[in-house]
């Protein structure tokens, strides 16, 4: 139970397996609250669907951001051979642009490869060390073998009552409620 | 239950029954216990070794590259073989983790985590071969276009300068790959954490991850596009790193089969390398319920595969030289296979060509210790099939200038160190994190599918 | 078209095995008169042709062995296309007896003359010779048509039978069919293509042509499903997200093929060795240069960024149109590599190669409908079925 002095995160079930999580999940959205996430050592398939959530932009982020990496390498590539060190080498025209090949490839993946990476962090809020879910003891489980369903306060339905009610009823084994300190 | 349901029951992939409580405890036990002694032992052998490799090239700079054994024909010894080598062996830890990703091999999540090390720890030992090759290292920054006071550009069109390119890419890509394939895993470790120093090391390394299916959903596609990239970009770069030979107008070098055939060539070393690794690693940790003989039979059969790629390769290079009709390609191929160095060429056959044969046999692809040594085997005959490319420049275009290539103690000691180097940063990445990727192996277990776990729950 | 979805079976396969008989019949007519007309155009045309859907076929046979060794199952429901794909090899062989009677119009080293004063032909004379060259053909066929024979027979006996055994055994023939099919099908490639231009040579050509040929196949099968799945055929079965991964598929070997090609052309391009870039330089001057720049956008750079995103790959319409413009692409490409041989100074096309191509297609395609349509359309027996009816992507 919360603490005095302590305002509430919100609450966090526990659920003992895959299925009970997923068929949870489909009916927290479908009951129409917005502030829940399900957690899980690992991502469970359908789950998304589940949860009524649409596709990750991060696909056309990362493309984007390649594109800007191809033409930008390209035209360094241009710029350096053609305008600011020109060099005929081995006979071959300035802009011998399949030289360039290999390089613009390679700055093209690689930009690519730090727009996934740190956008996922970005959408993730990641790193974000210190969050109000780790003041529970139980919630450490989700990276070894638990099923938690965290239910936020700021939700505009919340209740505590009713939603560990809610929780119970939808299958959690164990409701807590957890708290900011 | 007949063979074929059994075939894709993924309890082959991970035998024992094991829960997801047992996959955490019997991982994360590992950096969790006390080291043992095996590993002390191995670990300062090795790091001496990475030790001698660090004064060796002190010395080297100090007296500059005529401690090696180069000559005339020869300008490019053994560094350009370990460099080669060395990339090659980290093909395999990317064709893992990205390509059977892609094509949905699940059994790859048993090996994938240290096939990824792998990479990056045979990454580290190849650049350094180029680096103390150009001979003035401390100006090794000049292949990148970097503004200086000079007004001076990189040339983009030397093969060398995309190899910096590439290679640096492929390097950082990896990097990320494995690192954001650890994240998860090493909240395990967080949450599991006993000591405050374990508690601030691996809370401080997993970000804050709490495995909320808000954060899964761009994290899988984020573990996706990754894949995705690193597929084209693992054909890349030993493509590029075959034009170092296959631009050049020399006779043996210049062939239009070069790129996919280095690419084939260095997943087949690789993979006999991690075969090496996961063998060893699986005695010495207990991990024969991950690292099942289904996983390692697999292995064997991608070598086979690979092995026939390379003899394909190598045949076509003599049959299209004699069709040719240019002296200079036939000579270049006749005096590889009965010159001065056909010992090495006749290594090379029998350990890339010959040895993967045995594994046409169900018996012997299954024998732990056949393909233990099988992996050894290839693992030399890569090596040499880099110094048969390299080294019977001996003999070129003018009989004059020929002469035989030796190594120094010099060159020795530097491969010697080399490995040193990749076993001392391979330690210390089994003693201190995750080797097998958790999130992935419990994601696979029958349990772990929603609409079967009622069945399993209990 | 009708189906019995108790046997899978179809019990009116429809007009389409008809229609293409009649279009194969007269094109085959046609291209007798163009061989009256124009003998050397005629072969080269053939020549095109034949290469075209025999490459095809062994697309085919190689979608279905893979299939086997790496132990498949969401393609299991596209394993009846591939295999009766695969199975007009031996149809294929009857077309290259043609061929066998065009060796001196096609190709420069069976002449005689120049082989007694060309030094470097001479010495490849073991090799390029008439006698050979007929022998290889025909094991190319033989080997080829053992291996489709085998495969579709084992694969038709399971719907019978219930037994392990079959799956054993084709898996136990795929593993030494892929050595033999890497070695015949380089060799047919050096053989009816690259022998055009008998100076000339390059190690990736075997590969190259594979892949072309292979993402041939995987557009031939694509179009097959989706011609079945426009007639309320296998609709239920061939779902999404089959196509979603036989559109992966493509995408990647049309970026595999882009791979090969690139990196013969950058190589011979970087070490400019007049005796290698001849032959880009006779297919980069004059009018050629105008397809050169359209195998560089349209069989790589416009079908990549068509096919690049998820959505892309998830429409069967937009999936079957880029299909056909691959198909379109595997034509002009082998047009570009025997071609120039002939035209020297920029392509010209002949009714000959429309009348060629029909021809032989249209058999090729009443051939393997026929083939389709005379078994189950899927391998109903096979124990993996169900997992690839109810496979979907991540």
């Amino acid at each position: 139970m919360a603490k005095i002095g302590s305002r509430a995160y919100g609450v966090l079930a526990e659920f003992s397996g895959t299925g009970p999580l997923l068929s949870a999940a489909k009916k927290i959205h479908e009951a129409g609250y917005k502030k829940y996430d399900c957690h899980s050592p690992f991502p469970i398939h359908g789950m998304d669907q589940a949860m009524g959530m649409k596709r990750s932009p991060i696909g056309y982020m990362v493309g984007f951001t390649g594109a800007c990496g191809l033409l930008g390498m390209l035209y360094l590539t241009y710029w350096v051979s053609v305008v600011e060190y020109p060099l005929v080498i081995s006979g071959k025209p300035l802009f011998s642009w399949q030289a360039y090949v290999p390089p613009v490839f390679a700055i093209t993946i690689l930009v690519s490869a730090f727009m996934a990476t740190f956008g996922m962090l970005v959408l993730n809020k990641l790193p974000r060390f210190n969050h109000p879910l780790f003041n529970s003891e139980s919630f450490k489980r989700f990276s070894d073998g638990g099923f938690f369903i965290s239910l936020e306060a700021g939700d505009p339905k919340y209740d505590e009552v009713k939603v560990t009610e809610f929780l119970k009823s939808i299958g959690a084994t164990k409701v807590e409620v957890v708290t900011d300190e | 239950m007949s063979s074929a349901t059994e075939h894709h029951d993924p309890n082959c992939l991970v035998t024992g029954n094991p829960t997801f409580e047992s996959i955490t405890e019997s991982v994360s036990c590992i950096p969790e216990s006390r080291t043992p002694l095996a590993w002390k032992i191995m670990f300062s052998i090795s790091a001496s070794l990475a030790l001698g490799l660090f004064c060796l090239i002190g010395y080297l700079f100090w007296e500059g590259v005529g401690v090696w054994g180069l000559n005339n024909p020869v300008g490019w010894g053994w560094a350009i073989v370990n460099f080669v080598f060395w990339v090659g062996i980290g093909h395999a830890g990317t064709l893992i983790s990205a390509i059977l990703f892609l094509l949905r091999q699940r059994w790859r999540t048993a090996i994938n985590r240290f096939a990824e090390g792998m990479t990056i720890f045979a990454v580290i030992c190849a650049l350094i071969f180029p680096t103390i090759h150009v001979g003035r290292a401390w100006v090794i920054h000049w292949t990148l276009p970097i503004p200086n006071q000079m007004g001076v550009w990189p040339n983009f069109r030397s093969p060398l300068l995309w190899d910096s390119f590439a290679v640096g890419t492929y390097f950082i890509c990896s990097f990320l790959f494995w690192y954001v394939g650890l994240i998860p895993d090493l909240a395990t470790l967080r949450d599991r954490a006993k000591t405050r120093i374990r508690k601030i090391i691996y809370g401080l390394f997993s970000l804050g991850w709490r495995g909320g299916n808000r954060q899964w959903r761009h994290y899988e596609l984020t573990y996706l596009i990754l894949a995705g990239i690193s597929t084209p970009l693992v054909l890349s770069v030993h493509s590029i790193v075959s034009t170092d030979f296959a631009t050049a107008q020399v006779p043996g070098w210049h062939t239009t089969i070069f790129p996919p055939y280095f690419v084939a060539g260095a997943i087949f070393s690789g993979f006999a390398m991690v075969m090496t690794l996961s063998l060893i690693a699986r005695k010495v940790f207990n991990l024969t319920h991950i690292i099942t003989k289904k996983v390692l039979e697999r292995m064997n059969m991608i070598m086979l595969l690979t092995g026939m790629m390379v003899g394909y390769a190598y045949s076509m290079e003599f049959f299209i030289a004699w069709y040719s009709g240019n002296i200079y390609e036939q000579f270049a191929f006749v005096n590889r296979a009965f010159g001065p160095y056909a010992w090495a060429y006749w290594i090379m056959i029998s350990c890339n060509v010959l040895v993967p044969q045995i594994f046409w046999f169900k018996k012997l692809r299954n024998h732990l210790v056949v393909m233990f040594i099988a992996s050894i085997f290839i693992n030399i005959g890569m090596w040499f099939e880099r110094f048969v490319i390299v080294v019977t420049l001996a003999r070129d275009f003018l009989p004059a200038a020929w002469d035989y290539y030796s190594p120094t103690w010099h060159d020795i000691g530097l491969l010697i160190g080399s490995f040193g180097l990749f076993f001392t940063l391979f330690l210390l990445f089994m003693r201190f994190l995750p080797i097998v990727a958790m999130s992935e192996v419990k994601g696979i277990l029958p349990q772990a599918d929603p609409h079967k776990s009622g069945e399993h729950h209990g | 078209m009708q189906i019995d979805l108790k046997t899978y079976r179809l019990t009116d396969p429809g007009k389409l095995g008809m229609i293409a008989l009649v279009v194969g019949i007269l094109g085959l007519l046609v291209s007798i008169l163009g061989f009256t007309s124009d003998r050397t155009q005629f072969f080269y045309s053939y020549l095109v042709a034949f290469v075209f859907w025999t490459s095809i076929g062994l697309g085919g046979l190689f979608f279905t062995m893979l299939h086997h060794l790496a132990d498949a199952k969401w393609s299991m429901v596209l394993r009846r296309i591939s295999e009766s794909v695969m199975s007009t090899l031996p149809l294929m062989g009857l077309f290259a007896i043609p061929l066998l009677f065009g060796i001196h119009d096609l190709y420069h080293s069976s002449h005689a003359d120049v082989m007694a004063t060309d030094e470097l032909l001479k010495a490849k004379e073991p090799f390029l010779n008439q006698a050979f060259f007929i022998i290889r053909t025909v094991g190319y066929f033989v080997i080829w048509s053992l291996l489709t024979f085998f495969l579709f027979r084992n694969s038709v006996k399971q719907d019978s039978v219930h037994s392990d055994k079959l799956t054993a055994q084709w898996r136990r023939v795929s593993a030494p069919g892929m050595i033999l099919f890497a070695v015949t099908s380089t060799f047919a490639a050096f053989d009816w293509l690259m022998s055009l231009d008998p100076h000339w040579y390059s190690t990736i050509y075997g590969v190259y042509m594979f892949t072309g040929g292979f993402l041939a196949a995987i557009s031939f099968i694509i179009l097959s499903a989706s011609y079945q799945r426009r007639q309320g055929i296998l609709k239920e079965e061939i779902t999404i997200e089959h196509y979603h991964d036989l559109g992966k598929l493509l995408f990647g070997f049309l970026v595999f093929w882009a791979y090969m090609a690139f990196s013969q052309y950058f190589l011979i391009w970087y070490a400019n060795i007049p005796e290698e870039t001849v032959w880009f330089l006779d297919r980069w001057e004059n009018a050629w240069k105008s397809l050169s720049l359209l195998m560089i956008f349209g069989h790589f750079a416009f079908p990549f960024l068509a096919l690049l995103t998820r959505g892309a790959k998830r429409s069967v319409v937009w999936l079957s149109v880029m299909s056909c413009w691959i198909l379109f692409m595997r034509w002009v490409d082998i047009y570009w590599l025997a071609m120039p041989t002939l035209h020297e100074h920029g392509p010209q096309f002949s009714w000959i190669d429309l009348s060629t191509m029909c021809g032989i297609g249209g058999i090729f395609i009443w051939y393997c409908w026929r083939k389709y349509t005379s078994h189950p359309v899927l391998p109903v027996n096979d124990p993996g079925l169900k997992e690839s009816l109810e496979f979907v992507n991540n």
